[in-house]
């Protein structure tokens, strides 16, 4: 274990690091800027490139670029910054470009509320270009998961050949105290590098992947030859309207994370959630990001005063823990309470794994935390 | 024990700094500390507020919740009357009386002290930047939340060290004025 003083965007950054990454761009954004700072003393000393492009869309632009050389890429913002990037993003889905979003969120929509927190982009995190495909979005819910998450953000980037979004919020991103992270070495020997082809060029075919299966991309400029597109396309990269080709294309984009999340119960071997004290749980806080910080005191408060609350919370918000979101569902009938910093984004998606709507719900969208007191003032008037 | 400590003042004074020193300071002596800042849109001259918690168990939420700060100190009068609620009455606020002006209601539910940080950074120890260190200085001799020479260590390590004697001299002075208003001179 290796114990720091820092923030979270400076952990996200001292990740990417940790995680291979060589190539940063981006461009400034509160509450986000502190991660590219950052990186901007990290990647030199590694002989990495960290570059301030002339705005946002240029930013992600220039990662991209750098992920199709084959380097581990990737840019940091804030949600005005998604949306202009909303375009590069969609090429990245469908030309299954690795790369890591880092979203230090702030109060919405527009540019907002810039200096306060926010957790109301996980919509747009599932969904942040037209189009479909499906997102994977890890979200921390303290200063280790800043660093830790970041490091799979990267791996499961690189594993499924897909942007990732790492979302952190203004305070968790601001937030300055203790973290322990894991031995350097234990990070080194976990990180995932995208697959390659090793055999003839001329048999190279990049995207005829299997049903479910990623795109096999090698580096540019070792010889490989293929066409990258942000049209639909065949096997070599080449646009194709076939009708067959375009089903069988979207099909795999998207069953490549759902249906291989359903069917192994998450994307990788880590937690894609956490359970506090649920056990003998009478009432179920639902709370992801900073607002869990808080919801982890309220059960606390709650049970010293008797009340047997526990507190499950998602890390991988999309795709969401669904098998055990059922199960919870099951369980805590009329008894969940889901706070969020947005108007019910993540309660939505409670309700449609649940199928039913007999959940409390604790809602702030005016950029202020919501504080375990209120919290607890909630579930006490659900008894 | 926990104790929540709040600086208030405008962006660009350095609050930030001397809220980052203390929980570093608390982590460093094996502790848990927690700083959290609200800002504005403005960089400079915006309302700002640093929340300090620190204790000997782990910390979740990092805010300080309302009604129950132990302690705050403030150097600008937009940002004082924004967050003065949060302090528990009757505990001590510090103010700068050339900068913040309390109410006479402030007055009788908190014991408000008044010590002119800025002017004794900018006169007595030459550099007004270092008048974050006074105000480290005045809170830690005040609530003794921190053992002093841990404080002044880490407090040097997060300086440059062109500065390190202003900023000695900062958190003497600090120091000497709060047991003067403290009356333990």
């Amino acid at each position: 274990m290796r114990e720091v003083i820092s923030t979270g965007n400076e952990l996200a950054a001292k990740a990417s690091v940790d995680a291979g990454a060589r190539f940063f761009g981006g461009y400034p954004i509160t509450p986000s800027s502190e991660v590219m700072h950052s990186v901007s003393d990290l990647l030199p000393k590694v002989g990495g490139t960290a570059i301030q492009m002339e705005d946002e869309i240029a930013g992600i632009s220039a990662a991209l670029g750098a992920s199709m050389a084959g380097t581990k890429s990737f840019t940091a913002t804030s949600g005005p910054g998604i949306s202009l990037k909303a375009e590069q993003i969609g090429l990245a889905f469908i030309a299954e470009i690795p790369l890591v979003i880092v979203n230090v969120m702030r109060g919405g929509p527009s540019t907002g509320l810039p200096t306060r927190v926010s957790q109301a982009d996980i919509g747009q995190a599932q969904y942040p270009t037209h189009g479909d495909y499906a997102s994977i979005t890890l979200c921390a819910g303290s200063l280790t998961e800043c660093y830790t998450q970041t490091v799979r953000a990267f791996n499961l980037a690189e594993k499924y050949m897909t942007p990732v979004f790492m979302l952190l919020d203004e305070t968790i991103g601001h937030m300055h105290g203790k973290a322990d992270l894991p031995d350097i070495e234990e990070i080194e020997a976990s990180n995932v590098n995208r697959e390659k082809f090793h055999g003839d060029p001329a048999d190279y075919k990049p995207y005829k992947a299997e049903m479910n299966k990623p795109a096999v991309l090698n580096p540019m400029f070792e010889g490989y030859k293929y066409h990258i597109t942000g049209l639909h396309h065949g096997d070599e990269g080449f646009p194709t309207e076939d009708a067959q080709q375009c089903e069988f294309n979207i099909e795999r984009l998207v069953g490549k994370i759902n249906t291989v999340h359903l069917e192994n119960n998450g994307l990788d071997d880590l937690p894609d959630y956490e359970e506090v004290d649920l056990e003998d749980a009478d009432i179920c806080i639902i709370a992801y990001g900073s607002i869990a910080l808080g919801a982890y005191e309220a059960v606390k408060k709650l049970r010293s005063e008797g009340i047997k609350a526990g507190l499950f919370r998602p890390i991988m918000l999309w795709p969401s823990p669904i098998n055990r979101l059922e199960e919870i569902g099951k369980k805590f009938e009329n008894r969940i309470m889901v706070t969020e910093l947005n108007m019910g984004q993540y309660s939505k998606e409670i309700e449609r794994v649940i199928k039913r709507n007999d959940f409390t719900t604790l809602l702030k969208a005016n950029g202020r935390p919501i504080a375990p007191a209120e919290m607890v003032a909630k579930v006490k008037e659900m008894i | 024990m926990r104790h929540t400590l709040r600086f208030t003042g405008v962006g660009g004074q350095g609050v930030l700094l001397a809220g980052e020193i203390m929980a570093a300071c608390k982590i460093k002596n094996g502790g848990f500390g927690l700083k959290t800042a609200t800002y504005t849109s403005q960089v400079r001259g915006g309302a700002t507020v640093v929340d300090i918690t620190l204790d000997d168990n782990e910390i979740r939420y990092p805010y300080a919740n309302e009604g129950e700060i132990d302690f705050m100190l403030s150097v600008a009068d937009v940002s004082y009357h924004q967050f003065k609620s949060g302090v528990r009455p009757g505990n001590k606020i510090v103010v700068d009386p050339n900068l913040v002006h309390p109410t006479d209601e402030d007055r009788k539910t908190w014991e408000i002290i008044e010590i002119p940080i800025i002017t004794i950074a900018k006169e007595e120890v030459g550099n007004v930047i270092t008048q974050s260190v006074v105000a480290l200085a005045i809170t830690n001799t005040m609530t003794d939340v921190l053992p002093e020479e841990s404080l002044i260590e880490t407090m040097l390590s997060k300086v440059p060290t062109k500065v390190h004697e202003a900023n000695k001299k900062a958190y003497a002075l600090g120091k000497a004025y709060a047991l003067d208003a403290m009356g333990t001179k």
